[in-house]
């Protein structure tokens, strides 16, 4: 394990996307503590364009964009990763109870695998979204993560099936360790690598997830992410105002973030994969 | 006397890290193949055999790179060919290979007549459809295989099947010299026989003029080749009749693998099944001296510094500090 | 019964229970919240009402409708027998037009954008993805990065940004809506010219984010063929690397078949909301007003719609794709 970090270190791929991200959270969680306004707050007009004052200009309220956008930012990455380790971690107990146990337990996991699926996501996302009154963020990062695990349980059923017909995983068998023992010791060790590499796809597509329904208006309420600003943005028509700095800063801002966890999935999956390698 | 159909000298590949370091599989081999026969090469899995029977087919794919040596067939050193001349005259046609997984060999989504098609489209573009099915079909019937896997997708075929599909596409054009790589290692005991019974047919109805048989089982060796050479970590440590190499080996290696496996030949029964202890060096940095002292149980200081020279017994070669006499007289002793 | 009528009616099974199960989720799932949202908007919209003839009018369609005082399983009874004879209730926010008239009247600009949109992006980004693992090098490290980024934006950032740079700044295209809104539709070349006028943009922006994902999938899938054991066979029976890629191609792209099922579902969401930012009278378009005026019973229809259409896709693409890959024939023949 601490060998493949230090292969990753050199992959090119991995540390341009692991950069990007940390540098990002840094300016997010360091902004806000030394301009304390609040971001709500209006202190302009509407729609005013950047200055040497408002970095980024102001909303249709009349607020500060660049704090709001810091503020969102934060929200959306929080959004992603809680989403991300509940798709995470459902996949991953989903997956190797149905590849490692088999039978009739594999065949009904591996059907409701396959009919959510199928079902679209978003669909399953918005009836939950509009029949729940107040939704913070983490609820809206918590029914993210519920709707979007099956990617993960097919490929860690996938990985846990191959492995369960290992060798060390017959020896751990008859030497009479118990099943959680086995699947912690003899299985999780070798999708540790997948395990991270799915867990860095799913807060990116939290993070897009988050932005999509927000843009509908289904978001968290009483707070701001990158998706509310679009929103925003749409609802009070920026673009036909011609206010770019209303959503183009935050539009990049999502797909810079998504961008970088990208990268950081491709350089993991270049020294994981070999068969990607070329 | 015949002449040597294929000549390898100072033959050196290397395979390139992803942090540039280059790791020589095959590290200065050099032998002859006369026409008509059958060369065995043996050895432990990682030892640089699989690599040599790719090396010797002169295209290198990465992370597989050339580093220098020649490769003569019937004179002609395909080495000083270009990538083009390679493919298009030699490739197939001179010299040919059978893949260590032949399972996925084939490709997927094509039927067995197409891809014969496509070869005959590269190298007998004068024939017409009809005629490379005539063509296909009667070496098919010829050499004991059903018609009707021509016009099958590969998956549809059992694994001994696709083997012998395999050889089969891969001597179509009567290639000189056909490399077999583990030919046999994925198979059952069946097909393992059909396939070498495939091979012999091969030879005799002189489709193939000579045979490079690799493999760790050493007991087939003794079945199809006239001669065996015995890998370790890249260079080749000795080679003899096969005769020879069975019951009467030289190099203190080749007397221990012969000792690991259990051979249901007359005079070898009682034979104990011996490990090797140890494991063969890491590649990226070979030991000096003998590449085996390491794990060789009459290794003294002196093998394991300077050029190990070859030495020869009778007409075969050993590569050894030690004279065979020597060598033979610790055998001995260590029998009674 | 053959192989393909076998798998044909095993999927079939499992697509009706996965119908059964979408229908079943767009029912409960709103219900099971404390508050039955239905019952909450009925009272919450008869309050805004004053002429209490219309009221009374109101909450008894809806009433009736969903059966709100019968038990759950009355209640979703009524709701699937609606269902079949195509009702899916009438509208809170544009009393008192059908649900069944809304999403009619928007379907053929939903489908009328985003199948030639999807299958367009689809296609360009297979051909790049595979020009790109197939060439490497420069063109690999261009076209994988900006893939790769436009991938990372959601459909709609890109549809705004088009928006605004080539409808509001440069003027290109009109702003908003499917045609000229002084147009009167009828098969008319102006009214044609208008509409083809208001397609291009949301079409360019839910094609290119496409091209980004396919091309991504496309890269990894031929790198994973180009590396298969077939290629380095067939390379080395001389068969040319235009040949080659050829199969290379052909192989990718089967899976890239089931890929597109499977991610169809994420991309008609995407591109439901490519339609909000463009105000196109399709279903996303009426989604986001029936959200914004918890108009639940069109909400509802705009779901199901969804769900229905994406699982047709989807057993369309195994049906098609069951049909052209020996791989999946092979494997339908093993199961029986």
């Amino acid at each position: 394990m601490k060998n493949s970090f230090v292969i990753l270190l050199k992959s090119p791929k991995f540390m341009i996307g692991a950069i990007l991200f940390l540098l990002m959270l840094a300016l997010v969680l360091i902004y806000p503590q030394i301009n304390r306004k609040d971001p709500l707050e209006m202190i302009a007009l509407a729609f005013q364009p950047p200055d040497a004052n408002l970095w980024l200009g102001s909303d249709n309220f009349g607020r500060d964009l660049f704090l709001e956008l810091m503020y969102g930012i934060q929200t959306s990455i929080r959004v992603g990763l809680i989403a991300g380790v509940f798709a995470t971690v459902i996949g991953l107990i989903i997956g190797l109870a149905s590849g490692y146990i088999g039978g009739i337990v594999d065949n009904i996991l591996t059907a409701i695998t396959n009919i959510f699926i199928v079902i679209p996501s978003f669909v399953i996302l918005i009836l939950i979204s509009v029949s729940i009154n107040s939704r913070s963020s983490l609820v809206t990062a918590i029914i993210i993560g519920i709707t979007s695990w099956p990617w993960t349980a097919r490929a860690v059923r996938a990985q846990t099936t191959s492995l369960r017909g290992r060798d060390h995983v017959h020896i751990a068998k008859i030497s009479g360790h118990s099943t959680p023992k086995i699947i912690v010791f003899e299985i999780l060790p070798y999708i540790a690598s997948y395990v991270v590499m799915a867990f860095v796809l799913q807060t990116a597509s939290g993070i897009l997830s988050e932005a999509s329904i927000s843009m509908l208006g289904l978001g968290p309420y009483n707070t701001i992410s990158l998706g509310i600003i679009m929103n925003w943005a749409l609802v009070f028509e920026a673009p036909v105002a011609g206010a770019w700095w209303a959503f183009i800063p935050a539009a990049l801002s999502i797909a810079l973030i998504t961008f970088s966890l990208y990268m950081m999935n491709t350089g993991m999956d270049e020294i994981f994969n070999p068969k990607i390698r070329s | 006397m015949s002449a040597n159909i294929l000549e390898v000298s100072g033959l050196k590949t290397y395979y390139k890290t992803r942090l540039k370091e280059k790791v020589f599989a095959v590290d200065g081999v050099d032998f002859d193949l006369e026409e008509g026969k059958t060369l065995g090469i043996a050895g432990e899995s990682g030892c640089g055999k699989s690599t040599l029977a790719l090396s010797l087919m002169g295209f290198y794919f990465p992370p597989l790179h050339y580093g220098s040596g020649s490769i003569r067939i019937h004179g002609n050193d395909i080495m000083k060919l270009s990538k083009e001349q390679l493919r298009s005259k030699v490739s197939g046609r001179e010299i040919a290979y059978i893949p260590q997984a032949a399972m996925n060999a084939l490709n997927p989504t094509l039927r067995i007549i197409r891809f014969i098609e496509d070869i005959m489209k590269e190298h007998r573009p004068e024939l017409s459809k009809k005629q490379v099915w005539e063509l296909a079909s009667e070496r098919f019937k010829t050499l004991n295989l059903p018609e009707k896997v021509l016009r099958s997708y590969p998956n549809e075929l059992s694994g001994g099947m696709k083997q012998r599909t395999v050889i089969a596409i891969s001597t179509i054009l009567n290639p000189k010299v056909l490399i077999a790589d583990e030919p046999t290692s994925a198979l059952d005991v069946t097909s393992q026989k059909a396939v070498i019974k495939l091979l012999k047919d091969l030879l005799n109805k002189k489709y193939i003029r000579s045979l490079v048989f690799i493999t760790h089982e050493l007991p087939l060796l003794y079945h199809v080749t006239d001669d065996i050479m015995v890998m370790y970590a890249g260079e080749i440590v000795e080679r003899g009749t096969a005769e020879q190499m069975i019951f009467d080996p030289v190099h203190p290696y080749t007397k221990k693998l012969m000792g690991s496996i259990l051979v249901p030949e007359e005079g070898m029964k009682g034979q104990k099944l011996a490990a090797i202890p140890g494991a063969p060096p890491n590649l990226k940095q070979v030991p000096p001296g003998c590449r085996f002292a390491e794990r060789c149980s009459y290794a003294r200081d002196e093998c394991k510094v300077g050029k190990v020279p070859v030495q020869t017994n009778g007409g075969n070669m050993y590569r050894c500090h030690f004279d065979t006499d020597t060598l033979k007289e610790w055998y001995a002793n260590e029998q009674s | 019964m053959n192989a393909y009528s076998r798998y044909f009616f095993k999927k079939l099974f499992w697509y009706l229970m996965t119908l059964v199960i979408a229908i079943a989720l767009n029912f409960f799932l709103p219900r099971m919240i404390e508050g039955n949202p239905v019952s909450l908007i009925v009272s919450q919209m008869s309050k805004g009402m004053t002429d209490s003839d219309t009221i009374k009018r109101v909450y008894e369609t809806f009433m009736k409708e969903f059966g709100i005082d019968k038990p759950m399983w009355e209640q979703f009874v009524i709701y699937i027998k609606n269902l079949f004879i195509g009702d899916l209730g009438t509208s809170f926010g544009l009393y008192p037009k059908k649900v069944t008239d809304i999403l009619t009247s928007a379907i053929p600009w939903t489908i009328g954008l985003q199948l030639p949109a999807i299958l367009v992006g689809w296609i360009l980004g297979n051909l790049l993805g595979a020009v790109a693992a197939y060439k490497k090098g420069v063109f690999d490290k261009v076209i994988f990065p900006v893939a790769l980024f436009i991938n990372s934006i959601p459909f709609f950032t890109l549809a705004i940004i088009m928006l605004y740079l080539f409808a509001l700044t440069l003027g290109w295209f009109p702003l908003s809506g499917g045609y000229d809104f002084q147009m009167v539709p009828r098969l008319s070349l102006d009214f044609i010219g208008s509409v083809i006028r208001h397609h291009t943009l949301p079409f360019l922006s839910i094609v290119l984010v496409t091209i980004g994902g396919q091309a991504i999938g496309m890269r990894e899938m031929s790198i994973y063929e180009l590396n298969a054991d077939y290629v380095l066979y067939a390379k080395l029976l001389g068969i040319r690397d235009s040949k080659i890629s050829r199969y290379v191609f052909r192989n990718a792209m089967l899976p890239q078949i089931t890929g597109l099922a499977l991610s169809i579902g994420t991309m008609v969401g995407g591109s439901l909301i490519c339609e909000i930012v463009f105000s196109y009278p399709g279903l996303g378009t009426w989604m986001f007003t029936a959200i914004r005026q918890l108009d639940y019973p069109l909400i509802s229809g705009c779901t199901l719609l969804i769900a229905v259409t994406v699982l047709l896709a989807n057993f369309t693409i195994d049906m098609i794709y069951g049909l052209i890959d020996p791989r999946i024939k092979a494997a339908q023949m093993e199961e029986e």
